[in-house]
């Protein structure tokens, strides 16, 4: 196998290195060298992963990495009872003190400025996961970059909007003058608006941090009231378990008016964020003469409007000569489309075109005839045959 | 606390088998091919924008009913997921029994379809689709399955369009949005829709991913990737499973307008039971909706609650009204193994005896 694939002893190797720092670690009663098995499996498979980078399919390293990153935090939470385990604790003790453990770290980052799940235990890190992943959504769909959040003031340190305000007040506060006056005024609405959106952000991430610690006692609880037929017998079985008790607590919190509040209020300043820097850009696109999206959105409506028309008068032709193609009925038909006939005009696309816009199709009669329902199922049968459509038709 | 049955060598044993276990997946992972979407033979008829519609390959052998069915698809994720695996696909079993099934894709919208609308959709499009396949199979009405948001859809489109539909099956159909029980519902309360639109212009297909996934984090971000180590040995599950990821992740933008309008009419002033839906310059009455409907439901459903598809008979005018209840998820409905012997099947029954 190595010979034909060189990454696998990579792989192997790494592997090998993990299993016999775990022997070791379970031989000697949890003494190490102090370094994180659950860590020093990550090393060997970041080491790896370079290693093969780029071999496989781009969906499927992605899937890799995910698989990676959830495994460590599962290793590092085995770690953790294992070493409590291997330390004399009897297994109840050790899952407890472990819980403590991670509880008391929790409760350090209570109140800190900035905090992001950033510095928890790994297995604790999926509580964070909706936070993470919002921020790397948002820093996909936003243009503010990195720098943008590390100006003097703006930086992750921000939690308290007045606070944060302080050191940028002189700058937010000064009045605008002269010719720069509005882009000034801009700018600093701007950024009194990222700020607000950080502190949204902030109190989002603080509510996570409290139902996390909440989790925790939650799974104390829990495990106080199994029975032998519910109680984990692996690793693998207290995992779910906990993964099933943080995944209750998660659901009451985001089916509480809290998180309604929470989570709106941070999506809409973020947008409130958002517009405003389109909107600057606007004008700056504007001051150089290119187009902006303000002027692409007119083109797009106006444009779809006439496309709109277009299809509706499309049909209407379609029907009127099917209506002219009957045997017999062109006369009939004809007059139909004589203004001097306005019954029979309004008559027919009643029944023929429930849902034509009304601008272009006359108004449904309060009820269909029995002469309209006739001509409605001839005419949808003799439809002329139907070309392919061209996009702005 | 009872008597957890831990010992510290146990627990190293578990771990060193699972980290055995990984190491023959990676090697799956790593000569895995593409995964392809969509794998039952199928034909395109017709091209507009971005949608396209096609018609799939008849099964021969069966008796073939004469009433095509169009299946209409959710605007979120891509229509593959009727039809994701060999064995597991909703499509191959409509076929297999006899459907002459048509499906609408509606690609994925960029910037040049932001103003599409509602309307554009159902009374546009849609229509555009069942008048073409009414003309090729030269029948007055056809058959319409409408899958999740595309049986809100459907829903809309037979109301307004009686004459076009001869019956109609709404799958997972979200129709009361405010049941207590929806997390979804409950999150885009207090959101300011038009802000969003006017922000970001379509609705960015990452920030449905994020909601989806978020609604149960811990098994959909974590526990997924773990438990997928038990499996991944078979390479056959390795490409299954690649085949459900690839779908999750495959999400559209949402075309503007058509966004600001499902989520302010449907699910923040829930105007399908409360009443005021216009689509267009139509309004939606489903008291007027006489056509016969198949309403079919997933009873774990964590993204339609059951309650949301379950108050549609209080509110059409039909009389020929037929419910399916199946013991499992959302996506289960569609790729489990018990949907494929039970759900499409019955789909087909109900079809069959109304297609005559």
């Amino acid at each position: 196998m190595s010979e034909n694939n060189p990454w696998a002893d990579q792989w192997f190797k790494a592997q090998q290195q993990f299993v016999d720092a775990w022997s070791d670690m379970a031989k000697s009663g949890g003494a190490g060298d102090g370094t994180s098995q659950s860590d020093l499996w990550s090393q060997g498979f970041d080491m790896w992963r370079r290693a093969t980078e780029g071999r496989a399919q781009p969906d499927m390293e992605l899937v890799m990495r995910k698989c990676m990153d959830m495994t460590k935090e599962y290793f590092s939470m085995a770690e953790q009872v294992s070493k409590s385990l291997s330390e004399g604790a009897n297994p109840v003790e050790a899952v407890n003190q472990w819980l403590e453990q991670v509880k008391l770290s929790l409760q350090k980052f209570s109140g800190m400025p900035g905090f992001n799940g950033a510095g928890v235990a790994d297995f604790m890190k999926q509580w964070f996961t909706p936070n993470a992943s919002w921020q790397e959504m948002v820093a996909e769909l936003t243009p503010m970059n990195q720098a943008f959040w590390q100006m003097p003031g703006m930086n992750t340190s921000v939690f308290n909007l007045g606070e944060a305000i302080d050191p940028l007040g002189r700058v937010l506060e000064a009045p605008g003058i002269g010719y720069f006056r509005e882009p000034q005024e801009k700018q600093q609405r701007g950024i009194q608006l990222a700020l607000e959106y950080q502190e949204a952000n902030f109190k989002f991430n603080q509510a996570f941090l409290r139902v996390a610690i909440e989790s925790i006692q939650g799974f104390q609880q829990r495990l106080l009231q199994l029975d032998e037929e519910t109680t984990p017998k692996t690793m693998r079985a207290l995992y779910d378990l906990w993964v099933e008790i943080s995944e209750q607590h998660y659901a009451e919190f985001a089916m509480s008016e809290e998180y309604q509040s929470l989570y709106g209020d941070m999506v809409n300043r973020l947008m409130t964020m958002r517009k405003h820097y389109s909107e600057m850009a606007d004008d700056f696109l504007r001051a150089l003469n290119l187009p902006n999206t303000r002027e692409i959105d007119t083109m797009q409506e106006r444009l779809q409007q006439v496309r709109r028309d277009n299809y509706a008068l499309k049909k209407e032709i379609r029907e009127i000569r099917a209506l002219l193609a009957r045997p017999g009925a062109k006369p009939a038909a004809l007059s139909a489309t004589s203004p001097a006939q306005s019954k029979s005009t309004q008559r027919k696309p009643a029944t023929v075109n429930k849902a034509a816009p009304k601008a272009v199709t006359p108004k449904a009669p309060a009820k269909k005839t029995a002469a309209g329902k006739t001509v409605a199922r001839k005419t949808a049968a003799r439809k002329a045959k139907v070309t392919r459509s061209t996009a702005g038709a | 606390m009872s008597n957890i049955p831990f010992r510290s060598d146990q627990v190293v044993e578990e771990l060193v088998q699972f980290n055995k276990n990984l190491s023959k997946g990676v090697k799956n992972l790593l000569d895995a091919e593409e995964i392809s979407a969509g794998v039952t033979p199928r034909e395109e008829i017709y091209a507009e924008d971005k949608l396209k519609l096609y018609r799939y390959q008849p099964s021969t052998g069966v008796v073939q009913n004469k009433i095509p069915t169009l299946i209409v698809y959710a605007l979120v994720n891509r229509p593959y997921m009727a039809d994701i695996q060999e064995n597991r696909s909703t499509i191959r079993g409509l076929l297999d029994t006899g459907q002459d099934v048509y499906l609408i894709d509606w690609g994925y919208p960029d910037r040049a379809d932001k103003y599409l609308t509602l309307d554009d959709y159902i009374n546009g499009y849609l229509d555009r689709c069942v008048d073409i396949i009414r003309e090729r199979h030269g029948v007055d009405r056809i058959n319409i399955l409408g899958i999740c948001q595309g049986g809100v859809f459907s829903l809309c489109y037979t109301t307004l369009h009686q004459d076009k539909v001869k019956n109609l099956v709404t799958m997972v159909t979200p129709v009361d949005c405010k049941t207590p029980d929806n997390m979804l519902s409950h999150w885009v309360q207090q959101m300011d829709i038009d802000a969003i639109v006017d922000a970001m212009g379509n609705l960015p297909g990452e920030m449905l991913n994020w909601t989806f996934l978020n609604l149960k984090p811990f098994q959909l971000m974590g526990q997924k990737y773990v438990s997928m180590v038990d499996i991944i040995s078979d390479e056959k599950n390795v490409k299954n499973f690649m085949r459900m990821e690839k779908w999750i992740f495959d999400s559209p933008d949402q075309a503007g307008e058509a966004f600001r309008q499902f989520i302010k009419d449907f699910y923040q002033q829930n105007k399908l039971v409360e009443g005021g839906l216009k689509i267009g310059e139509h309004e939606v009455d489903l008291k007027q909706l006489k056509t016969p409907v198949l309403n079919i439901f997933a009873e774990q459903d964590h993204l339609v609650p059951p309650a949301s598809s379950k108050i549609l008979p209080k509110l059409i005018g039909s009389k020929d009204y037929t419910e399916l209840s199946f013991p499992g998820g959302h996506i289960g409905i569609y790729v489990s193994g018990k949907a494929q012997s039970t759900v499409t099947p019955a789909i087909s029954d109900w079809l069959n005896a109304r297609s005559k």
